[in-house]
């Protein structure tokens, strides 16, 4: 058996940090750690008692009533959310009794709506985890109170049994009674009494004091493997899942916003500049009338300045998000991108059905670029654009004859581009030798 | 000439309505949706209505919708349907079945008031007024690709000031040829689509453009 040592001792020849070790086994009794974590075993059954009944309840009534009224789902996620309030105390409870620091897990994600609330309140698995641990914790709590005070309880009345043992005299024992009907009935008692017995006793009491700070230990560190496990972050899968949920709302929220900064040019700037170019217009023709030639030419040239100020805005809506993308789908919306290449553009697109929207969106964001790129720099007589499906995902295809030599890295708009497809879990492949052809594909999940 | 005007933006139905009026067409209705622009329509018949592609309530297709329907139970009407942008998907669907007293154009064309006025007439006189760019977009998405891609450069540059809805000698007059080259020129692309002649300018070019987006 090791000598006591120090909680913490120092390292003599260097100046290090000191270097932590296990406490002696003879003054695991008295440090403070021992006690804390006896008061937190002690507290697990109140607290088990608590979140145990809450979490039965409250789930057995909402289980109870799904099939009834449907009341019984959003009881089901309240309960889980209550479970992760819970969970905040319990952690709390860990850190300062158990020294156990757990980060909390990431908030709910919810999801928009009442339906998005419930289902995202169902689905919470972080919510679920700190349930099991309400569960777990009634009989966890039993276990350990009754372990941990009896042992404490045992080894210290062992300890004091030569003090107590007179006590047994009043009732005409000679001690602690081990077996036997007692003094007032036939039959042989055995008692703990005489010199050998009691010592013995005492021994076992003093053993039993210093083995508890270790079964204290052990229990303690089922607790923190449940907190750790049950309410701290999400694992690694779980984050990912939660990081894909959350990106794809960050998705969908910019593809709505381009919707609407799209309609709220064609409603303001857009319907103000057609009608200045009206006025303009008529302007141009009454003053062509009167032959007053230099407010003429001046008037003139301000028509022609907003009349390719609204072609350039109409171009910049358009790359944004066009309305026929919305009703009518990829296929429609490609022939215009197609019919403004400078080069003749064959388009085909085979889809079963319309993608999700924030997909459609990047798909045509895609076309459209790869095809102002074919434009400005591909020196190309034709281009082709396929559009079509494969095990359960669709590709875009934008093919060109011209010079190649297209490339991610060059700084260029493909970058960006690549940026954008992955996204929503895209990738873009470029094949473009010097000398061309080029051929970039774009696959995207459906 | 009578014109109703459906358009959402007040600016702009102000705008349309005094320039149509100051050039001596009478506004007999100028409504906000499309629902409005069908009832209104059907009740006072009038020439020509001039209508917005995006209206209320979804500021999508709602102009494109009526603009069909009324094509449909009142032939007599013409329809002019202005837009932000011009897609050929749309131009496919306004063109279907009756080919008269129809025009696509994109809102900028307004600017252009003279050449805007005289679009209008045309509609209501039964003509055409399609926008070069539906055109080009037609050529580009034909599914008969083959016969489209035997046509010349000069050919589709005929057939797309054609759309627009001027005569041989106005097309003449634009591409600065003689109107016989013209002549030759439109007998070319019907021979190359195999198509039948007919006589009169507008419904030859829709017969065209309705068979490119078929």
């Amino acid at each position: 058996m090791s000598m006591p040592s120090p909680v913490t001792a120092y390292d003599g020849s260097t100046g290090d940090a000191p270097v932590r070790t296990r406490p002696g086994i003879l003054r695991a009794p008295f440090t403070v750690r021992t006690w804390t974590d006896t008061i937190h075993l002690v507290l697990n059954l109140p607290v088990g008692i608590v979140g145990f009944t809450y979490a039965v309840v409250f789930i057995a009534l909402g289980i109870g009533l799904t099939p009834l009224f449907l009341i019984g789902l959003p009881l089901i996620a309240l309960t889980l959310l209550g479970s992760r309030a819970f969970g905040r105390m319990e952690r709390a409870r860990a850190s300062a009794l158990l020294d156990e620091h757990v980060r909390a897990p990431a908030p709910l994600q919810r999801r928009p709506g009442w339906t998005g609330w419930i289902r995202s309140g169902l689905t919470d698995r972080t919510g679920w985890r700190a349930c099991l641990y309400l569960f777990l914790q009634l009989p966890w709590g039993v276990f350990t109170f009754v372990v941990t005070t009896v042992s404490w309880a045992a080894s210290l009345s062992a300890i004091t049994y030569p003090l107590t043992q007179p006590l047994y005299r009043r009732a005409d024992m000679p001690g602690a009674m081990i077996s036997g009907d007692g003094p007032n009935e036939p039959g042989v008692d055995h008692y703990l009494a005489g010199p050998g017995l009691v010592s013995l006793t005492v021994a076992a009491g003093v053993v039993l004091l210093f083995a508890t700070p270790w079964l204290v230990r052990g229990m303690a560190n089922v607790d923190r493997v449940m907190v750790r496990g049950l309410l701290g972050p999400a694992f690694l899968s779980e984050q990912v899942r939660d990081l894909t949920v959350s990106r794809g709302a960050a998705v969908d929220t910019a593809a709505s916003d381009l919707r609407r900064i799209e309609r709220d040019l064609h409603d303001g700037a857009q319907a103000r500049l057609v009608a200045l170019a009206m006025d303009l217009g008529m302007a141009k023709e009454n003053l062509n009338a009167s032959q007053d030639t230099e407010t003429a030419r001046m008037v003139s040239s301000a028509h022609d300045e907003v009349k390719l100020a609204l072609q350039e805005l109409r171009d910049l809506a358009r790359g944004i998000h066009p309305a026929v993308l919305t009703d009518r789908g990829l296929d429609a919306a490609l022939s215009s991108i197609a019919a403004r290449c400078t080069v003749p553009v064959r388009v085909e697109v085979d889809l079963p059905e319309r993608p999700p929207a924030p997909i459609e969106s990047v798909a045509y964001f895609c076309a459209s670029e790869l095809l102002t790129n074919v434009s400005k720099h591909a020196r190309a007589t034709h281009a082709w654009v396929t559009v079509g499906h494969e095990n359960g995902r669709m590709y875009l295809i934008v093919a060109d004859d011209g010079a190649g030599g297209a490339a991610t890295g060059k700084g260029s708009g493909l970058a960006g581009l690549t940026e954008r497809v992955r996204g929503v879990d895209g990738t873009l492949n470029v094949d473009s030798p010097e000398g061309g052809p080029t051929r970039i594909t774009v696959w995207l999940p459906l | 000439m009578r014109v109703v005007i459906a358009e959402d933006s007040v600016l702009l139905r102000d705008g349309l309505s005094r320039l149509l009026t100051a050039r001596g067409h009478e506004i007999v209705g100028a409504v906000g949706d499309a629902e409005q622009l069908v009832a209104v329509a059907t009740e006072l018949r009038p020439d020509v209505c001039v209508v917005d592609v995006r209206m209320p309530p979804t500021h999508t297709d709602e102009g494109i919708r009526a603009a069909v329907t009324m094509r449909a139970t009142l032939p007599e009407v013409g329809v002019l349907v202005l837009s932000q942008y011009v897609e050929e998907q749309y131009a496919t669907e306004l063109l279907a079945g009756n080919t008269s007293g129809v025009g696509y154009l994109l809102k900028d064309r307004v600017a252009d008031v003279g050449e805007f006025v005289a679009a209008v007439e045309r509609v209501a006189g039964g003509g055409t007024a399609l926008d070069p760019e539906v055109v080009s977009q037609l050529l580009g998405r034909s599914r008969k690709r083959d016969v489209v891609e035997k046509l010349t450069p000069r050919e589709r540059e005929v057939l797309g000031l054609m759309a627009e809805g001027r005569t041989n000698a106005a097309v003449a007059q634009a591409l600065v040829v003689s109107d016989g080259a013209v002549e030759k020129h439109v007998s070319n692309i019907f021979g190359k689509l195999g198509l039948a002649p007919s006589d009169t300018d507008h419904r030859r070019v829709l017969a065209v453009l309705a068979y490119l987006g078929s």
